[in-house]
């Protein structure tokens, strides 16, 4: 069932924590499940339903049990050293909840790590930090350190860093955990803009149903397994709100 | 039960606190064992001239004391950074101040007294062994040197205890001063300093003009006698703090701007150094004065060392004088690597010595004609003037008793056969090096003094001169290898401490370049950049003050000899020595702050 332009593909997913001969856990029990390119997909459950693990093992921080996580045609699972490392620098891009930013660097040189570790030149380099500066409205807040911006303007910054090197995919684990409701809002309309006119993919963990509201696709997530799934369809977005909430109340019954 | 999570805050930490302690536990050891040679009166007394080796004692003590004081800030502040992210919690947690400042104190204190405790038992071990062993590789033999001395560890625990129950104070009063929010968050603050350019180039001029008087000062010591001393180490110390402060930053600044900051992690390399530097200029000026002092102290104490085979060839004609060798002599002779040797007879006949003149046209007798280096110039008996045969050197080759020698004549072949008197032949061996065949020489003046009971009988050579300077100079000379060995290893620990301290914040920024995507070796070799860096500033800045400040020792060491001769080799074993606390600090370093990468566990499932 693997789709040709899935960039993401999950099979038979399963994590357990804990060496052999010690307490185990097990996280995640076979996932299975797609994205396709381009769309807009939230994961939604409750909590230690395994929805970090499922990200990390996405995006290389951890490593799967068992199964297989094709990312972009890459299988990840295969993956060692160097590879990981790059794969993570080249194909993804993550937001996370603590923002992850280096306060020792200016916004402008957090956003350019990801090129410079690739080796782009500075002049390619200044053109597409100030772009994507331009599209996420933080232009004039290039010369700060992270420790003179406000949560959404860091989280901005940190969104910058991870759609400046053009990844297949984006990844946030509540990037809009530790922001003020308007915050979150205008982070969520960027991703919405980003996902729409540069058709990246989004991948978005939250379990906050108005931040879920904003993508085409949820995957619930429970006992490890995927529970169920509804789409936006042609839905304006209260409607696909009031679902979420109705899913939700379902969901955990 | 807060006391319980104290503890176990320190169990999970106690790699790091073990680090802590050993760097305590040394420079607690060789602070005694520098006490117990420096409280030891019987043993400074019976080694070198007394007044200039009481000098340098407590010349040394000051340093040393200066530096532990300078140590032990250092190592408590590294244990002050393991810590505060704990109390912190516990307060936040509704701990009270009190309580959580009883705890600090405590956990201070016993950290202190039992680092003073094992290190005093360390430095009686090392007294007994590393000294020795030292003093043996310096050829020396230094007298009254005992290992175990109460004054010695009493000094040594009421300076230590004393300097941690201020440390305790210090840190009881910095963690209830500040609040909660502060220290569960010091790891992320990075105060971004600010630059202000007109200052800055005033204070880099500034700070080049001090270092310059200083420099100036210590070139010129003759004509300030000591007061170029303090002089140099106020304008030195000042004007490195502010070349530093003006310089270091504007080169980051500057590199930050170029191209090359722009590839790999190099941008990451700078922004890490921008707000480290400057936080540390203040250490960095400490050990860079402390690196240059101690690499000062060796460079002269080596030069002494390496230069008093010349000073004793420049004393005398020949290295020893053997009357009547024997054939045990004989053989030892023939071990030594000889540059010129040469037999004659003597006839002793009342207070005067007769030689064949025709012994000297076969091999003239090489006269030592040079000030200060040898300079030899070849003699026959019709050559020599009175001048010559009077000069000390060979008038020694005849000695009747104390303070008496024989006077010696030539006489003609045949007057010579006639001559009547107690026959001796005496051969005169010069050795190409001293150094190098001193245990052979040294066996060659016990059969000597074997078979001439009365030592005054004896005659002088350069080898006899030698070891009278061995003795003399071997006390200034042990201290200078001595301190200079400690200083290293405390003020090499002062930099890994105060690097080590910025570990735990470092650690979060590694883990987030994990994240981003780093490639393992890239971020291992941005820390061995980052420290090197860190240690290279110091250690440039006190080469280039060792240079200039061994002027000083010019008027001491009369030409050719020089402060600078050979110091190659000192830079080069000093140089190696702090590359050796620069691996181990980065070792450290990486095991704490480079990110593990997760376990491979498919492996072994599939
Ligand atoms: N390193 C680990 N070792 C052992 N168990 C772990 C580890 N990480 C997570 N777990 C367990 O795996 C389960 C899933 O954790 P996960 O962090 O993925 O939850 P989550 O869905 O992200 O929760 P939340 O919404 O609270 O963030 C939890 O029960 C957790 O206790
Ligand atoms: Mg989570």
């Amino acid at each position: 069932m693997t789709s040709s332009n899935a960039v993401v593909d999950v099979h038979g997913l399963e994590k357990t924590y804990g060496k052999v001969n010690e307490r185990q856990y097990q996280a995640l029990k076979g996932l299975n499940f797609q994205v396709a390119s381009g769309e807009f997909v939230g994961i939604m459950g409750a909590s230690g339903s395994g929805k970090t693990t499922l990200l990390n093992m996405l995006s290389t921080l951890d490593v799967p049990t068992k199964g297989d996580v094709i990312v972009n045609g890459h299988d990840v699972t295969k993956m060692r050293g160097n590879q990981l490392a790059d794969f993570r620098a080249q194909e993804v891009g993550f937001i996370f909840q603590d923002f992850n930013l280096l306060e020792s660097l200016t916004a402008e040189e957090n956003i350019g790590l990801p090129l410079a570790l690739k080796g782009t030149s500075s002049k390619i380099m200044d053109q597409a930090i100030h772009e994507v500066a331009e599209t996420l409205s933080i232009a004039d807040l290039l010369q700060k350190y992270p420790s003179e911006l406000s949560g959404g303007q860091k989280q901005r910054v940190a969104a910058a860093r991870a759609i400046v090197h053009h990844p297949s995919i984006l990844m946030g684990d509540e990037p809009t955990g530790a922001l003020d409701s308007t915050s979150a809002r205008e982070l969520l309309d960027l991703l919405t803009t980003i996902n729409q006119e540069q058709h990246m993919s989004v991948l978005l963990v939250t379990h906050d149903p108005f931040s879920a509201s904003f993508c085409q696709r949820i995957l619930f997530i429970k006992d490890g397994l995927i529970g169920s799934e509804i789409r936006r369809g042609d839905q304006d977005r209260s409607a696909f709100y009031q679902q979420i909430l109705n899913e939700l109340g379902t969901f955990n019954e | 039960m807060l006391g319980k999570l104290a503890l176990a805050g320190i169990k999970n930490r106690r790699r790091d606190y073990l680090v802590l302690l050993a760097g305590l536990t040394m420079s607690a050891a060789i602070f005694y064992m520098f006490a117990n040679l420096a409280t030891n009166k019987a043993f400074v007394k019976a080694n070198g001239v007394v007044g200039q080796s009481m000098l340098i004692f407590g010349f040394g003590a000051v340093l040393l004391i200066l530096i532990t004081i300078v140590y032990i800030m250092y190592a408590n502040s590294f244990l002050l950074s393991m810590r505060q992210h704990d109390y912190g919690l516990f307060m936040m947690l509704g701990a009270k101040k009190r309580r959580i400042g009883q705890l600090v104190f405590l956990e201070t204190l016993i950290l202190g007294a039992v680092a003073t405790a094992i290190g005093i038992v360390l430095g009686l071990l090392m007294s007994r062994f590393l000294v020795g062993f030292l003093l043996n590789a310096l050829g020396l033999h230094l007298a009254h040197l005992e290992s175990f001395y109460l004054p010695a560890i009493i000094a040594t625990a009421v300076l230590y205890v004393g300097l941690f129950i201020l440390a305790s104070l210090f840190n009881l009063v910095k963690l209830t001063r500040t609040t909660v929010l502060k220290l569960l968050h010091t790891d992320e603050q990075a105060n971004q300093p600010q630059v202000k350019p007109i200052r800055q180039m005033i204070a880099g001029i500034v700070g080049i003009v001090l270092l310059a008087a200083g420099y100036w000062a210590l070139a010129n010591i003759k004509a300030f006698q000591i007061a170029a001393i303090p002089f140099a180490i106020v304008t030195i110390t000042l004007g490195t703090y502010l070349l530093f402060r003006a310089t270091l930053l504007t080169i980051i600044r500057w590199l930050r701007q170029t191209k090359w900051a722009k590839k790999h992690l190099n941008g990451f390399l700078m922004g890490q150094l921008n707000f480290r530097v400057y936080n540390y200029t203040r250490m960095l000026t400490i050990v860079s004065l402390l690196f240059a002092m101690d690499l000062g102290a060796i460079t002269v104490g080596s030069g002494y060392h390496r230069q008093l085979p010349m000073m004793a060839d420049s004393l005398g004609s020949y290295t020893v004088a053997i009357h009547d060798k024997t054939a045990k002599e004989q053989q030892l002779i023939s071990k030594l690597d000889v540059a010129h040797q040469a037999t004659y007879t003597q006839k002793r006949q009342g207070k005067t010595v007769f030689y064949n003149a025709a012994e000297f046209k076969q091999q003239p007798y090489e006269f030592n004609e040079g000030e200060m280096t040898p300079k030899y110039e070849k003699k026959t008996a019709a050559q020599m003037k009175s001048t010559d045969l009077n000069s000390l050197d060979f008038l020694n080759l005849a000695v009747l008793g104390q303070n008496n020698l024989y006077a010696p004549k030539m006489l003609s072949a045949t007057k010579f056969a006639r001559q009547s008197g107690k026959t001796v032949p005496v051969t005169t061996i010069r050795v190409k090096n001293i150094e190098k065949d001193r245990t052979t020489l040294k066996k060659l003046n016990q059969l000597e003094l074997a078979r001439f009971p009365h030592a005054s009988e004896l005659t002088v050579g350069n080898y006899q001169s030698y070891e009278l300077m061995l003795a003399f100079f071997g006390g200034l000379e042990f201290m200078g290898y001595f301190l200079g060995i400690a200083f290293l290893a405390m003020l090499a620990s002062c930099l890994m401490f105060k690097i080590l301290s910025g570990a735990p914040g470092d650690k979060r920024r590694y883990r987030m370049l994990y994240k981003v995507g780093v490639r393992h070796n890239l971020m291992r070799n941005g820390i061995a950049k980052e420290i090197g860096i860190l240690f290279m500033i110091p250690g440039i800045m006190g080469v280039i003050d060792v240079l200039f400040g061994l002027q000083m020792f010019k008027p001491l060491m009369p030409k050719p000899m020089s402060p600078y001769l050979g110091i190659g080799s000192t830079f080069a074993i000093f140089i190696g020595l702090y590359a050796i606390y620069y691996l181990i600090t980065l070792a450290l370093y990486w095991q704490i702050v480079l990110p593990q990468a997760p376990a491979q566990a498919q492996a072994e499932h599939k």
